[in-house]
């Protein structure tokens, strides 16, 4: 389907678009200062003239509790080592999770790949976009049976050490708690609006024609998202979210 | 590397509540079969007697005649006083004589419809994926059809297979059904041990799950949701069989 540079009034789909980015835009908050954290650990670390290890990573522990409490949005926040990092440990996540009664719990995963098959997570989007791109990220929204068991967005940046990938600092948001905060921004809109990922995967939605988990099919919307403006594709009017990677779906009234 | 009990995914599945129809067999299998699986490992300290009852939703008592139970096959040893408890302990006895064992505890018709119920979760989520499914979407279904191919001895095979299915839930982009289908394997997934030892077996299951993927890609929600209930239903007609000749 091809785009067009629309000529329509978009005022209110732009500034519907900039507020869902401004909500991810928080989360991504979280995620930097996981990041930033993580890395000056790792530097004083080395400049131990050591390697890392697993007890190194409790010092990030207040940190991430301290967001967990205080993120309304954020319900699991924190480092994924990439496998090989840590001296002790082949490969680990830090990994903070609330609760519905709002305890902090450590992830306790089983790393060992004879006992489990959900061992390797180096080929999660979360894990690999950022080590791919050098770039942050947004993955999904996607079933998360890894950590949560909850459909998902998890935010993530690659966290280096040295100029050389370490691993990534993450924040998940469950899916209806992303849908809380943005469905009534998408009410404000005449029309029925929707918001969907880079691949067409819709992650919130005010149009009961197109919900959570399904695909909007046709249009480019990674072409959207690169070219950061709006645009038009068969009647569709596309709004990208600000620099998150979502994109405003909405059919404005014919003027 | 052992990160301790995790209360995500598979392993979480492990202590979840049990059915209230026959609590102490329902305990024994569900922590029997976590063990052949792997997912509990050798020399492993189950939680305290207090928290196990809780997260299974059991009684005490039901759970200490559990433990017993698991005690007589050999697969939990309980050492007393400071530093004791409960720990996981695989005898020497081969696997497949204690599945053997706890293959007998299923008639044939709970296997049915043990069958039954994956078939629906399975070719739901099947059906569901060949409509939401974009391309990169697939890349880890393919990934784990090609480690089945390739993967050596029957636990891990088991381990596999079930995650194929996880992820084809997964895929469906429904966290029910995944969970769902978490939980199915915890059950299902050790007794699969007995049939995927087989080579020819574990291609044919390959071949199935390649097939699946093909439909589900090609959005032909049909024939993708008939694929993936052909291939539990003749997995469960194999354990089906291997019992009644017990």
């Amino acid at each position: 389907m091809r785009l067009a540079t629309t000529a329509l009034g978009t005022a209110a789909e732009e500034s519907v678009a900039a507020g869902v980015g401004t909500a991810l835009e928080h989360v991504f908050e979280a995620v930097s200062a996981t990041r930033s954290e993580t890395a000056a650990l790792l530097a004083r670390v080395a400049a131990e003239g050591r390697r890392p290890a697993t007890v190194d990573l409790a010092a990030l522990r207040p940190g991430l509790h301290t967001r967990l409490a205080r993120m309304e949005l954020v319900s699991g926040v924190g480092f994924v080592a990439a496998p090989g990092l840590l001296g002790d440990v082949p490969a680990w996540l830090e990994w903070w999770q609330s609760d519905a009664q709002g305890d902090v719990r450590p992830l306790l995963l089983d790393l060992d790949p004879d006992h489990s098959a959900y061992a390797d997570y180096t080929h999660w989007d979360w894990f690999a976009l950022p080590r791919d791109t050098g770039e942050r990220a947004v993955a999904g929204p996607y079933v998360d049976y890894l950590c949560s068991d909850e459909y998902s967005l998890t935010l993530s940046a690659p966290v280096e050490l040295e100029g050389r990938f370490a691993g990534v600092a993450a924040a998940d948001v469950y899916l209806r708690h992303f849908e809380a905060a943005v469905l009534p921004l998408l009410r404000r809109l005449p029309r029925p609006a929707h918001l969907v990922n880079a691949r067409g995967r819709v992650a919130a939605s005010a149009d009961p024609a197109h919900l959570a988990g399904s695909l909007t099919k046709g249009p480019d919307f990674a072409a959207v998202l690169e070219r950061r403006r709006p645009a038009t594709a068969g009647g569709a009017l596309l709004v990208p979210c600000g620099g998150v990677p979502l994109v405003l779906v909405t059919h404005p009234p014919l003027t | 590397m052992k990160q301790q009990q995790t209360d995500g995914g598979a392993r979480g599945a492990v202590f979840a509540p049990v059915d209230s129809r026959a609590r102490v067999d329902a305990v024994v299998r569900r922590i029997g079969d976590a063990i052949e699986l792997g997912l509990l490992a050798d020399g492993e300290q189950l939680p305290g007697e207090t928290e196990l009852a809780g997260r299974l939703g059991v009684s005490t008592v039901t759970l200490r005649e559990a433990l017993m139970a698991l005690r007589q096959q050999g697969l939990v040893t309980t050492r007393r006083g400071r530093g004791g408890g409960s720990f996981v302990s695989l005898p020497e006895v081969p696997g497949e004589e204690r599945l053997r064992a706890r293959l007998r505890g299923w008639s044939t018709e709970e296997l049915r419809d043990l069958g039954d119920h994956w078939a629906a979760l399975s070719g739901t989520a099947a059906r569901l994926a060949a409509e939401r499914t974009e391309p990169d979407d697939l890349l880890q279904l393919r990934r784990t059809a090609d480690e089945l191919a390739h993967a050596q001895d029957a636990p891990a095979r088991s381990r596999v297979y079930g995650r194929f299915h996880v992820e084809l839930a997964a895929a469906a982009q429904s966290a029910r059904l995944t969970r769902e289908q978490v939980a199915l394997q915890t059950e299902v997934g050790a007794l699969l041990c007995l049939v995927l030892g087989d080579d020819e077996y574990r291609e044919e299951v390959a071949d199935r799950h390649r097939a699946v993927i093909s439909a589900v890609q090609d959005g032909a929600h049909d024939s993708a949701r008939q694929l993936a209930e052909r291939c539990v239903l003749e997995s469960t007609t194999r354990l089906i069989a291997v019992r009644m000749s017990l």
